[in-house]
């Protein structure tokens, strides 16, 4: 959606003699745009379509672009059939604790591997990364048994707490950032008697908000997407979050799926991550593009 | 200089990368998930005859059909004041993961069914399930005190010893759709399995007069589905068994098997005739067009008729259409010509109060409780006879008498699914499914595929 007025600006400065030709090609290019923007939309289109269709309506053939008769009252059901509201909070809330934790816990992991040079440092480093590799269900079991022994099982702590203790990729990420900040504002604020604390919350983190928009929408879309480690921590159904309380949807292999209504809550579902989006947007592309060519 | 030190980062890379691949080896060769189940048996002693208030644990799929439990609590803790419930659920993606892991974490639930991808088979065969005989003798526990027949029980009986109650029975049977019946003037399929004129074949011919093959794909329809169990066992429908008997006897680990074989060859080119020779029944692909991924085409009201498990039925309300059931027709097995998918309880191995799980599955296929169950679930078959009554009765515009001919023809004519007997069954299906693709595409022939598979059949099988 964002492409088309960003082409905008560059109209005026194109020179005037070759203006027929320039617009002939852009024309073309907005036509290309316009028809990719619809396909990419499409998808988004009929979730938003079927989200308001009626059970009866879901089984037509071939599927009508619009529903016949608009079903709002689909929106409200989800949230009587469902806990929905219920859900949504519960997600929301592991959310915004994990792009906290997330946020806090790597910064300050990524500006000691950034900043400072100490024997074996790449050695941690390496080590580091290379828990990337290590899949979640090799890990499964044994977090399992610590956090059954630590009596947190169907409390939100095991889904939290661990996003206090850095996540490696994020940490890779901002350390290529903080590396690009000039070594001489931290010696400035050293001459001026700061503490390395101070720098890392006065320098550091004030100049990198792109990289650090580009973790907290990460953390947050991983955190509200996950599905596994909520089903395997959390039993009360008032704990559940979103994607658990959607995917028993389909989980019953006895019925037809109620898509309208998985429809309805993917809609819903996807708001915060569009809104984010929208919000962290200009400094999510520049953080991807600054951290990208390091 | 700047060499040296990518070397060395190398260097490094390599060393943490093979460190970590060794304690992944590690942990991993050791002991897997399931095998570190608690025994159990040391708990049994301790159970609660004190009057002790205990808390079982009940583990099961988040969904309706298996949720509706819950409501049976209140009225199960009245009448056990010493015994509270709990329900975990799982969706039923997750729902082995879960209970792996609840398992190696010591957190086993106390009480469960085969709920998700693995069957009967596999559990027993890691030896999660808790054998009841002792429990069963101390209670004075007989099946037919339970309207529970007696060769349902022996499903889950392996060598006198039970290891789970049966408390739902589906079985396999056939759907049809009368507008389209009528539209074609063709006389409705009989629900009775001793008609002796309902066979393959005439099945084949009455599906000739339901196909309409169009390139408008809106205006095609065919005329029967034909997706008997799951597709490993599809070569028993026409009387040819792919695996040898001693599966049945020795815990769901065949000796022997036999896809390579002309007869099984020969089994599977019947059906896939249906799509490529005779025509009348849709490909994979037409099916995902019309009704979506894992959605049924003959929802769509574009099929005539439907072979598939009893769940079907379930939704058959809200079809856009009107339904009849009929009789699996006769394809040359004098014995079998239903699939039958009996779920059981299990009390697992793990579980701290099994006596206390046992009272609970006790009540849960007692008559009324059935009976109460069949409306609280939408429509979950019973396995009490006597409660059966009244699930004949449960679909609206059905004839209850073809329901409980239906039902009745295909526990006399029925086979439990393999899929709850064999061992590794989710590796085996997973390999059908994916050497069969083949097939539904129309690629390859069938005589090509069957000597890949029975080697892969082979090599899960012997995994231990």
């Amino acid at each position: 959606m964002s492409t088309i007025p960003a082409a905008g600006p560059q109209a005026p400065s194109s020179p005037i003699r070759s203006r027929r030709k320039i617009d002939g090609v852009r024309i073309a290019s907005f036509i290309a745009l316009i028809v990719t923007t619809f396909l990419m939309l499409l998808p988004l289109f009929f979730m938003v379509s079927t989200s308001l269709k009626s059970k009866k309506e879901l089984l037509k053939f071939p599927p009508s672009f619009l529903p016949e008769s608009w079903q709002w009252s689909n929106y409200k059901e989800i949230f009587e059939t469902l806990n929905f509201g219920q859900m949504y909070m519960n997600s929301l809330i592991i959310g915004v604790l994990t792009v906290v934790g997330t946020l806090l816990s790597s910064a300050l992991a990524a500006y000691g591997f950034a900043r400072y040079r100490g024997k074996g440092n790449n050695l941690w480093f390496m080590l580091m990364l290379s828990t990337m590799m290590l899949p979640y269900p090799a890990i499964m079991i044994p977090q399992f048994i610590l956090f059954s022994k630590l009596n947190w099982l169907d409390t939100f702590l095991p889904l939290v707490v661990p996003a206090f203790f850095g996540s490696a990729y994020n940490i890779f990420l901002l350390r290529q950032f903080f590396s690009t900040l000039p070594e001489e504002l931290f010696d400035a604020g050293r001459i001026d008697g700061c503490s390395e604390l101070r720098m890392w919350r006065q320098i550091a983190l004030p100049l990198s908000g792109p990289a650090l928009a580009t973790v907290a929408i990460f953390a947050f879309i991983y955190s509200w997407n996950d599905l596994l480690t909520p089903v395997l921590y959390l039993s009360s159904s008032d704990k559940f979050t979103l994607p658990v309380g959607m995917s028993s949807f389909t989980s019953s292999r006895f019925r037809i799926p109620p898509w309208h209504l998985l429809m309805v809550a993917s809609v819903l579902a996807m708001l915060p991550i569009v809104t984010l989006f929208a919000i962290a947007q200009k400094r999510f592309v520049e953080g991807i593009v600054l951290t990208g060519i390091k | 200089m700047k060499r040296k030190r990518i070397k060395k980062t190398f260097t490094l890379l390599l060393a943490s990368t093979t460190l970590l691949a060794l304690m992944l080896s590690g942990c991993g060769g050791g002991k897997s998930a399931v095998d570190v189940a608690p025994a159990g048996d040391g708990d049994t002693g301790k159970t609660a005859s004190s009057g002790d208030q205990v808390t079982i644990t009940h583990y099961t799929i988040d969904s309706e059909d298996r949720t509706f439990i819950e409501k049976l609590i209140p009225d199960f803790e009245a009448k056990h004041p010493n015994i509270k419930v709990k329900v975990e659920k799982a969706p039923y993606e997750q729902f082995d993961s879960k209970l792996q892991t609840m398992i190696a974490g010591g957190k086993s639930p106390d009480v469960t069914s085969h709920y998700g991808y693995g069957g009967f088979a596999e559990y027993y065969n890691k030896d999660m399930l808790l054998d009841m005989n002792d429990i069963i003798k101390e209670d004075g526990f007989k099946a037919s005190d339970y309207n529970i027949p007696e060769n349902l029980m022996n499903i889950y009986t392996i060598k006198d010893h039970v290891y789970g109650i049966p408390v739902n029975m589906y079985v396999t049977l056939m759907l049809y759709n009368k507008d389209m019946f009528d539209a074609a003037n063709v006389p409705y399929p009989p629900s009775d399995y001793e008609d002796k004129s309902w066979t393959f074949d005439k099945m084949v011919e009455d599906a000739k007069k339901l196909t309409h093959v169009s390139d408008d794909i809106a205006k095609t329809q065919y005329g029967v589905d034909f997706t008997w169990s799951e597709r490993d066992m599809r070569p028993l429908y026409f009387g040819v068994e792919p695996y040898s008997q001693d599966t049945w006897t020795n815990g769901g680990v065949p000796s022997e098997t036999r896809f390579d074989s002309p007869e099984v060859i020969a089994a599977y080119n019947k059906l896939y005739g249906l799509i490529f020779k005779d025509k009348v029944s849709p490909t994979t692909e037409w099916s995902k067009s019309v009704a979506g991924q894992n959605g049924d085409a003959f929802v769509t009201g574009k099929l005539g008729m439907s072979i598939g498990g009893s769940w079907n039925l379930a939704g058959s309300n809200d079809f856009p259409f009107k339904v009849g059931v009929a009789a699996v027709p006769a394809g040359g097995n004098d014995k079998v010509r239903s699939v039958l998918f009996v779920d059981p309880l299990f009390i697992l191995k793990g579980s701290k109060h099994p006596k206390e799980a046992f009272e609970w599955i006790k009540y849960l296929v007692s008559d009324e409780v059935q009976e109460k169950s069949i409306e609280l679930s939408g429509g979950n078959p019973p396995v009490n006879t006597k409660a059966a009554e009244a699930y004949y009765k449960h679909f609206d515009g059905i004839d209850p008498a073809d329901v409980k001919k239906v039902y009745e023809g295909a526990v006399k004519y029925g086979f439990e699914s393999y899929n709850h007997l064999i061992t590794n069954y989710s590796q085996i299906n997973d390999m059908f499914i994916n050497e069969m693709q083949p097939l539904d595409t129309g690629h390859k022939t069938v005589e090509e595929v069957m000597p890949t598979v029975q080697k892969k059949v082979m090599e899960i099988i012997k995994r231990k």
